[in-house]
């Protein structure tokens, strides 16, 4: 087991490292950069190092100071956490060429999984269903419009490098295409260096539904259920339930078995997420997460698994928790991301939270390292903290939210909490009867009358 | 500096082994240590005091927020921080790594106290895996303090000399 971690991230799920790092009885660093000289993981850490000032280009993403950090405090694994630098092939076959483990999985997989275009290759190879789509990158020479037509009309233009819910432009008739290509391949080539997009059939009313895994990195791999995270806004999800409210237990378990297996032919390693859009019965594979995911609470929460735990625990060699006949789905989860936005214009408001008081009380946690008195940085993202409510029906928990909702106080800057109290009553989320565009639509609605 | 996660072999619990463990932590309240490792043959025994930044045992998030910020520990203990971040003569790190203040082992320091330097003159090398940068002054002056030592690791910001 490690003796010492490095904490490559901040915020909230650097916190939720450094937890899983004492449990273990393993010793913390916290790296930061001057933005974040109080936060809580900082604090709490054994020891920490600024590694930059504010912008994460200069701080969290600059791999030297990392690797620096990493060799005046002797570390010998590093936990890369989500965004940032996890999900860089490069960033990891560095710190192993520095004798220095990656928590995470093997940089191959996460090159794979990182070429939207590879990864749905891939995943058709290994018998996962995939959206119906062009072949590939459409080239500038190839004919887009009949590539589209084929697929049929609405399609959806994707960055092969993006991923996330960035880089994608609907193209909903024949005259629309010529436009959501060069739009789309523009902002593709300025936001990830790279240009070439690919054709998708565009799904009406889908769910985003995804599935977890756990892989040891030698053929075992198990599913841990799904997340159904249709409630997005500009593809950012904002609320994650599990299980989904879509699903039966055959649907799930024979989703669950195509993307184990798949995992167990790779060879994964280390956490990950399948992610579908589900409509009409039917799974349509668009992208694999190769890193912990912010909404990994809930899949915590419905099988008494410590997903960042495992992924330490596996990065050092152990073996997977339980085998796939042991996996047990309890009860419903629920988890709302509470950011530091006005509720109705989504307008940033970082700040002083001069008032903090977080609900408690069965079934009742906040991932958050905010405190009272804490103030957000303007450089990074909005998340204040996440709140994740477990019932044994959803039910149950969809009460117990509305409850924890209406105790939390975050005072001093404007979150998304109002938002959360008016659909934790809106019918179509009680009943569980929602899709994509469901939140976007809403919230037009709300803007109109 | 990094090492391989250890291959630790099972051995066998002794009554020799427990006793050992015993003497180590008396020795650690008797003095004032707070890490005690020791390693023979076979064992590799670390006694530790609960380390805590915060001051001592101050629970939950409410101690955290009605404190005054805590000073975190970098890796070796170093003098407050915050008396000369705000000096106006600061010159602060502008990397993280193991700082040196002469060319070379046994080399004559490029500066000491009271050295007059002029801008962009070489301070000291800040080493970072196996690199040696040099760290030009930022302006001419006179070198009042020094203040951290040869071969200690620093971070981005760190105040390393005051110059005048």
């Amino acid at each position: 087991m490690f003796d010492k971690i490095l904490i490559a991230n901040r915020g909230e799920i650097a916190l939720r490292i450094l937890r899983a790092c004492k449990e273990l009885g393993i010793a913390t660093v916290a790296v930061h950069s001057t933005a974040d000289d109080d936060a809580m993981h900082v604090r709490l850490a054994d020891e920490s190092v600024c590694i930059g000032p504010p912008p994460s280009k200069d701080s969290y993403l600059n791999i030297p100071a990392l690797l620096a950090a990493c060799e005046i405090t002797g570390v010998d694994a590093v936990h890369p956490g989500y965004g940032f630098l996890s999900e860089n092939a490069r960033f990891a076959e560095i710190l192993a060429d520095h004798n220095l483990h990656f928590i995470g999985p093997k940089a191959e997989h996460i090159r794979l999984m990182g070429d939207k275009i590879e990864a749905k290759k891939t995943a058709k190879r290994l018998g996962i269903p995939v959206v119906p789509g062009s072949d590939g990158a459409v080239g500038p020479d190839q004919d887009a419009m009949a590539i589209a037509r084929a697929i049929g009309f609405p399609v959806l233009v994707k960055a092969a490098a993006g991923g996330g819910g960035r880089g994608m432009k609907v193209a909903h008739t024949e005259d629309d295409l010529a436009l959501a290509l060069t739009t789309a391949a523009n902002e593709a080539k300025s936001a990830f260096g790279d240009a070439s997009v690919y054709l998708e059939k565009y799904l009406q009313k889908p769910r985003h539904i995804e599935i977890q895994v756990l892989g040891d990195g030698r053929g075992g791999a198990i599913h841990l259920g799904e997340r159904d995270c249709s409630l997005q806004r500009r593809h950012q999800k904002v609320w994650e339930e599990g299980p989904s409210p879509a699903l039966d237990a055959a649907a799930r378990a024979k989703i669950g078995l195509a993307v184990a297996k798949a995992m167990q032919q790779l060879k994964y390693l280390g956490v990950g997420t399948v992610e579908f859009l589900y409509e009409d019965g039917e799974f349509y594979f668009i992208e694999m997460n190769t890193r912990i995911q912010v909404e990994h609470p809930v899949t915590e929460m419905i099988t008494d698994i410590d997903l960042v735990l495992e992924q330490i625990r596996i990065a050092a060699g152990g073996d997977l928790p339980m085998a796939q006949n042991e996996v047990v789905i309890n009860g419903h989860s629920i988890e709302c991301r509470v950011n530091a936005e006005n509720p109705v214009t989504f307008r940033p408001s970082p700040g002083r939270i001069q008032q903090y008081h977080p609900p408690g009380g069965l079934g009742v946690r906040i991932d958050s390292a905010v405190y009272q008195g804490y103030v957000i940085p303007p450089y990074y993202d909005s998340l204040v903290g996440k709140l994740i409510v477990h019932g044994k029906t959803r039910a149950e928990c969809l009460m117990r939210l509305r409850r924890a909702l209406d105790e939390m106080v975050v005072d001093g800057i404007e979150t998304t909490l109002p938002l959360f109290r008016a659909l934790v009553r809106e019918p179509a989320i009680i009943d569980g009867d929602y899709h994509i565009h469901w939140l976007e639509q809403y919230l037009a609605g709300q803007q109109a009358g | 500096m990094a090492r391989q996660p250890d291959d630790k072999t099972n051995a066998k619990f002794t009554s020799d082994d427990s006793a050992l463990i015993r003497e180590l932590a008396l020795l650690l309240d008797e003095t004032s240590l707070t890490e005690i490792e020791i390693e023979r043959a076979g064992l590799r025994v670390r006694v530790a005091r609960n380390i805590s930044i915060a001051a001592s045992m101050q629970p939950g998030v409410a101690a955290i927020a009605a404190a005054a910020p805590a000073t975190s520990a970098t890796a070796t203990p170093s003098a407050p921080v915050a008396n000369f971040s705000n000096h106006p003569g600061v010159v602060p790190s502008p990397m993280v790594g193991t700082a040196y203040w002469a060319p070379e082992p046994g080399a004559k320091p490029f500066i000491e106290v009271g050295t007059k330097v002029s801008a962009g003159q070489t301070l000291l090398i800040i080493e970072a895996m196996k690199t040696m940068n040099q760290i030009p002054s930022p302006r001419a002056g006179t070198v009042t303090q020094i203040l951290v030592e040869d071969g200690q690791p620093v971070e981005f910001g760190e105040p390393l000399v005051i110059i005048e």
